[in-house]
């Protein structure tokens, strides 16, 4: 390799070229792996749709642990509260799941 | 070339020399600050992932659910109320339904146990579709259950081909299981025995002219919010439920309100921006030097801005890709382990998520104005303060 060749491959400016370059291919490969996963998803959305038809369904099925993550929807603000006069919410969950927004679950009408 | 653009890149090329030469103080900014962003980004892809699954999953929920309330607590609904409702003009179907929650004192998990007369409701023809093993029964039978996945593993990991559960007077009732829901029902079925109704009734002892709740069908979507209201105006001790109010819960119960993990990431980025800025504002001897050597050979101030510009810009720009890409591997290959104690808490079922990170534009853009940002801004300062060293001082003190 002549000097001049050689002096121009080690600008940094070319290293970073070439880093951009593999993070480009690395997001490749990921991106059509999300575009894969996000096809595979919206396939089968439809099952998830029957079985929330079918079974009258209100929540997600991720913490089950107090009813008011379990169905937060189906639940008031206050049922962390519920269990006994004075009650503090301890559920580990709860610091994860906002309360229901006010006014968005509540009787209709009041 | 232009003489603007060959400018610039020459004062990348020094940028990056620069970078390198203070490589182990710059590493250590890096590797916070993607940590930080790491943190920020997977946090955002989980909640959104979780968002859009629940909006797409619930869309098809009941159009009205209705519940009654006494003394402050949900209680049963006298089948009465359907009745009243079904009069209602609009109103196309009230279905009732038997639900509740059942403690297993063995696994100590919570289940949730859900009767319904599936010839009733919407789509019920179809669910043997989402059952991975066996079938739903005839119409009519009972003694039978269709369970998620993680009631089918403890039930084998008791050894017995049966479900049997106490009712409240510790009497035992044993049911076959007929089905097991598919894998991707997870995140909706992974903790449900659905049974016959009248099975479930039996199993809660819940009166025969009473339901947990009511489910009501109406003929014109456009009706709802109506329908609602006529609803609540005839039955003052009921808790009415639209659809589009679930949706609204779910596009805010994991927000960034949702407490104590929003605060402690908020806490952790306004911590780097704090130590940025310690970092960046204290000039050493060495930067010192080598700003006055830049000036006496003829750099401009402003060219000294663009140099701390470009270490920025670079150590930001490569600390966002580095923590989204780690982000996205979190939350789509490790199925974000990392908060998973904070989203599941005590709970012994659990389903596998398989999330699909949200990707969009929009979602990049707010993980890059809650980390990048606040990072310029925290060393453009003390940038500005390194570039008007004056010479003479920084030369008496070479």
């Amino acid at each position: 390799m002549s000097p001049v060749s050689d002096k121009v491959l080690r600008r940094p400016l070319h290293v970073l070229v070439l880093l951009l370059a593999c993070l480009a291919a690395v997001h490749a490969v990921l991106y059509s792996h999300y575009r894969h996963r996000l096809a595979e998803y919206e396939a089968r959305s439809d099952l998830r749709q029957i079985a929330t038809a079918a079974l009258g369904l209100s929540d997600l099925c991720i913490a089950t642990e107090a009813r008011y993550t379990r169905h937060p929807a189906a639940s008031d603000a206050v049922v962390p509260f519920m269990d006994h006069p004075g009650a503090i919410e301890h559920f580990p969950t709860g610091s994860f799941w906002a309360p229901p927004i006010p006014g968005g679950i509540r009787e209709v009408g009041k | 070339m232009n003489g603007g653009l060959t400018k610039h890149l020459n004062i990348i090329d020094y940028t990056l020399s620069s970078l390198w030469r203070r490589r182990a103080r710059n590493a250590s900014v890096l590797i916070v600050f993607a940590g930080v962003i790491f943190l920020v980004a997977s946090f955002q892809f989980v909640t959104e992932a979780l968002t859009e699954t629940a909006l797409d999953s619930l869309r098809t929920a009941p159009e009205i659910t209705i519940q009654r309330l006494s003394a402050g607590r949900q209680t049963e609904v006298p089948l009465d109320y359907g009745e009243q409702v079904a009069s209602i003009h609009g109103v196309r179907e009230v279905v009732p339904r038997i639900w509740g929650y059942y403690f297993d004192e063995v696994t100590g998990a919570n289940l949730t146990v859900i009767g319904v007369d599936l010839e009733r409701m919407p789509l019920g023809e179809k669910l043997n579709l989402t059952l991975a093993e066996g079938e739903v029964p005839e119409p009519g039978a009972s003694g039978w259950v269709l369970v998620g996945r993680s009631i089918k593993r403890i039930v084998e990991s008791k050894g017995t081909a049966y479900l049997s559960l106490f009712r409240p007077d510790l009497s035992q009732a044993s049911y076959a299981i007929t089905g097991v829901f598919d894998a991707v029902t997870d995140v909706l079925t992974n903790d449900l025995i659905v049974m016959d109704i009248g099975d479930a009734r039996d199993l809660f002892h819940i009166s025969p002219a009473a339901a947990t709740d009511l489910c009501v069908y109406v003929a014109n979507l456009e009706e709802v919010p109506n329908i609602a209201r006529k609803i609540a105006a005839a039955l003052p001790d009921a808790r009415v439920l639209t659809r589009s109010q679930i949706s609204q819960t779910y596009q805010v119960v994991f927000g960034w309100r949702s407490g104590f993990a929003s605060v402690c990431l908020l806490t952790a980025l306004a911590a780097f921006v704090i130590f940025a800025w310690d970092k960046a504002s204290g000039l050493s001897p060495e930067e010192r030097r080598e700003i006055t050597i830049l000036k006496i050979l003829g750099w401009e101030t402003s060219d000294i801005l663009a140099v701390r510009f470009w270490e920025g810009a670079l150590v930001a720009g490569g600390a966002f890709i580095a923590g989204c890409t780690g982000a996205y591997i979190h939350v789509a290959y490790f199925d974000a382990s990392l908060f998973r104690s904070v989203m599941v808490g005590w709970s012994v079922i659990h389903p596998s998520l398989r999330l699909v990170p949200s990707l969009q534009v929009s979602t990049l853009l707010l993980i890059f104005c809650f980390t990048v940002l606040p990072y310029m801004a925290a060393t453009v300062i003390p940038a500005w303060r390194s570039a008007i060293v004056p010479t003479d001082s920084a030369l008496s003190g070479m």
